[in-house]
């Protein structure tokens, strides 16, 4: 959850990548690391706990301070989850205290069945952490469009946005950077959207 | 709907008094209060010699790590880590259900001693964020004045 350190002037903010294995989330981080426009010194190191094999095993981790807003600091800490099966221990720890979810989804056809299974395992371990899915606020990304073999976006948006309430989704080639800070600056307005609305009713 | 935990000027003043009698007694070279999540609350001490952001994201990771191995070996909890160094130690304590204390320590000082001190540390601030997460939520920053609509974005792209 959000901290608000009135001493401090600061905003801190959690927002995680979330997806299955090899779907680009830790690309999506890199990108935003190497091509994000920042004063000096308010991009922090992209800390990465991967495998030999650059598989993430435990988290990559990047902090940003992205903008004043009335004078507070806003700083975000971006996280992704390891996307393999095996580590869901791993993925409950990262999203303790998460604000905010990037959905990285595999477009490719055959990885259609990890999307669905990955999205589900997403509210099982919210469920765990006994936190509302819906009071969370999350985009899909569609990665990978840059494969032939990709699923077309209506059926991603079938796949895996067919709710009550529909999410803003992005087509992305994260290695290209395409579909990167689009997915990043939603999720962000969407947070802060969000503590507009709860934050200060008795200024409204 | 969750509230915002706030921290008002005297909660940060008296977490970092606190964090300060710890660094006097014990000996440790700097000292954190930071959140499970992964967010540095505060920290006291010397602190530009370590990237602090980064020390509380993976300090707490380790330390959930740490529960989650308690548990499959039927413990309740392990309460603290304690990492042990060539020139610096660290040991990482459980405060309460959101926070933890990081002390960072220089190899020659005795582990028992920071924790020895630690221990009333932990109890006096878990009181004080007991007080400021009861606090009213809504008072305090009002984010209602950012403009929404502003087409310009957060994260800009370099060019």
């Amino acid at each position: 959850m959000a901290i608000i350190n009135q001493a401090t002037k600061e905003l801190q903010v959690k927002i995680v990548y979330y997806g299955p294995a090899m779907g680009g989330k830790t690309t999506n981080l890199v990108q935003v690391h190497d091509h994000v426009q920042t004063a000096a010194g308010n991009k922090g190191k992209l800390v990465s706990l991967a495998t030999s094999s650059d598989r993430t095993l435990f988290f990559d981790f990047l902090p940003i301070e992205a903008m004043s807003i009335k004078g507070f600091k806003a700083k975000f800490q971006l996280y992704t989850v390891p996307g393999q099966v095996i580590y869901n221990t791993t993925r409950q720890l990262v999203l303790r205290g998460v604000d905010g979810i990037v959905f990285v989804a595999d477009s490719q056809y055959e990885k259609m069945a990890e999307n669905v299974e990955s999205f589900a395992n997403l509210e099982d371990n919210l469920k765990t952490l006994r936190l509302n899915f819906p009071d969370i606020p999350y985009v899909l990304q569609y990665n990978k469009r840059d494969l032939p073999n990709v699923a077309p976006v209506e059926y991603m948006e079938f796949i895996l946005n067919n709710r009550d309430v529909q999410v803003p989704s992005f087509s992305a080639t994260a290695h290209k950077c395409e579909g990167v800070f689009e997915a990043l600056n939603m999720i962000t307005r969407m947070l802060l959207h969000k503590y507009v609305s709860q934050g200060a009713p008795q200024y409204a | 709907m969750a509230s915002l935990p706030q921290l008002i000027e005297e909660d940060i003043e008296r977490l970092d008094r606190e964090l300060r009698e710890l660094l006097e007694k014990s000996d440790a070279t700097t000292a954190l209060i930071i959140d499970k999540g992964g967010f540095l609350i505060s920290g006291q001490g010397d602190t530009r010699q370590f990237d602090l952001t980064t020390i509380a994201a993976l300090a707490s990771g380790a330390y959930m790590a740490n529960q989650t191995i308690a548990n499959l070996v039927h413990e309740t909890s392990f309460n603290s880590i304690y990492q042990q160094g060539e020139k610096f130690s660290m040991l990482v304590m459980g405060v309460d259900e959101n926070c933890l204390l990081v002390a960072i320590f220089k190899a020659q000082v005795s582990v028992g001693a920071v924790k020895y001190f630690a221990a009333p540390t932990v109890k006096r601030i878990a009181v004080q964020l007991q007080i400021a997460q009861e606090r009213d939520p809504g008072v305090g920053l009002d984010l209602s004045e950012l403009n929404l609509a502003d087409p310009s974005e957060v994260f800009k792209r370099k060019t």
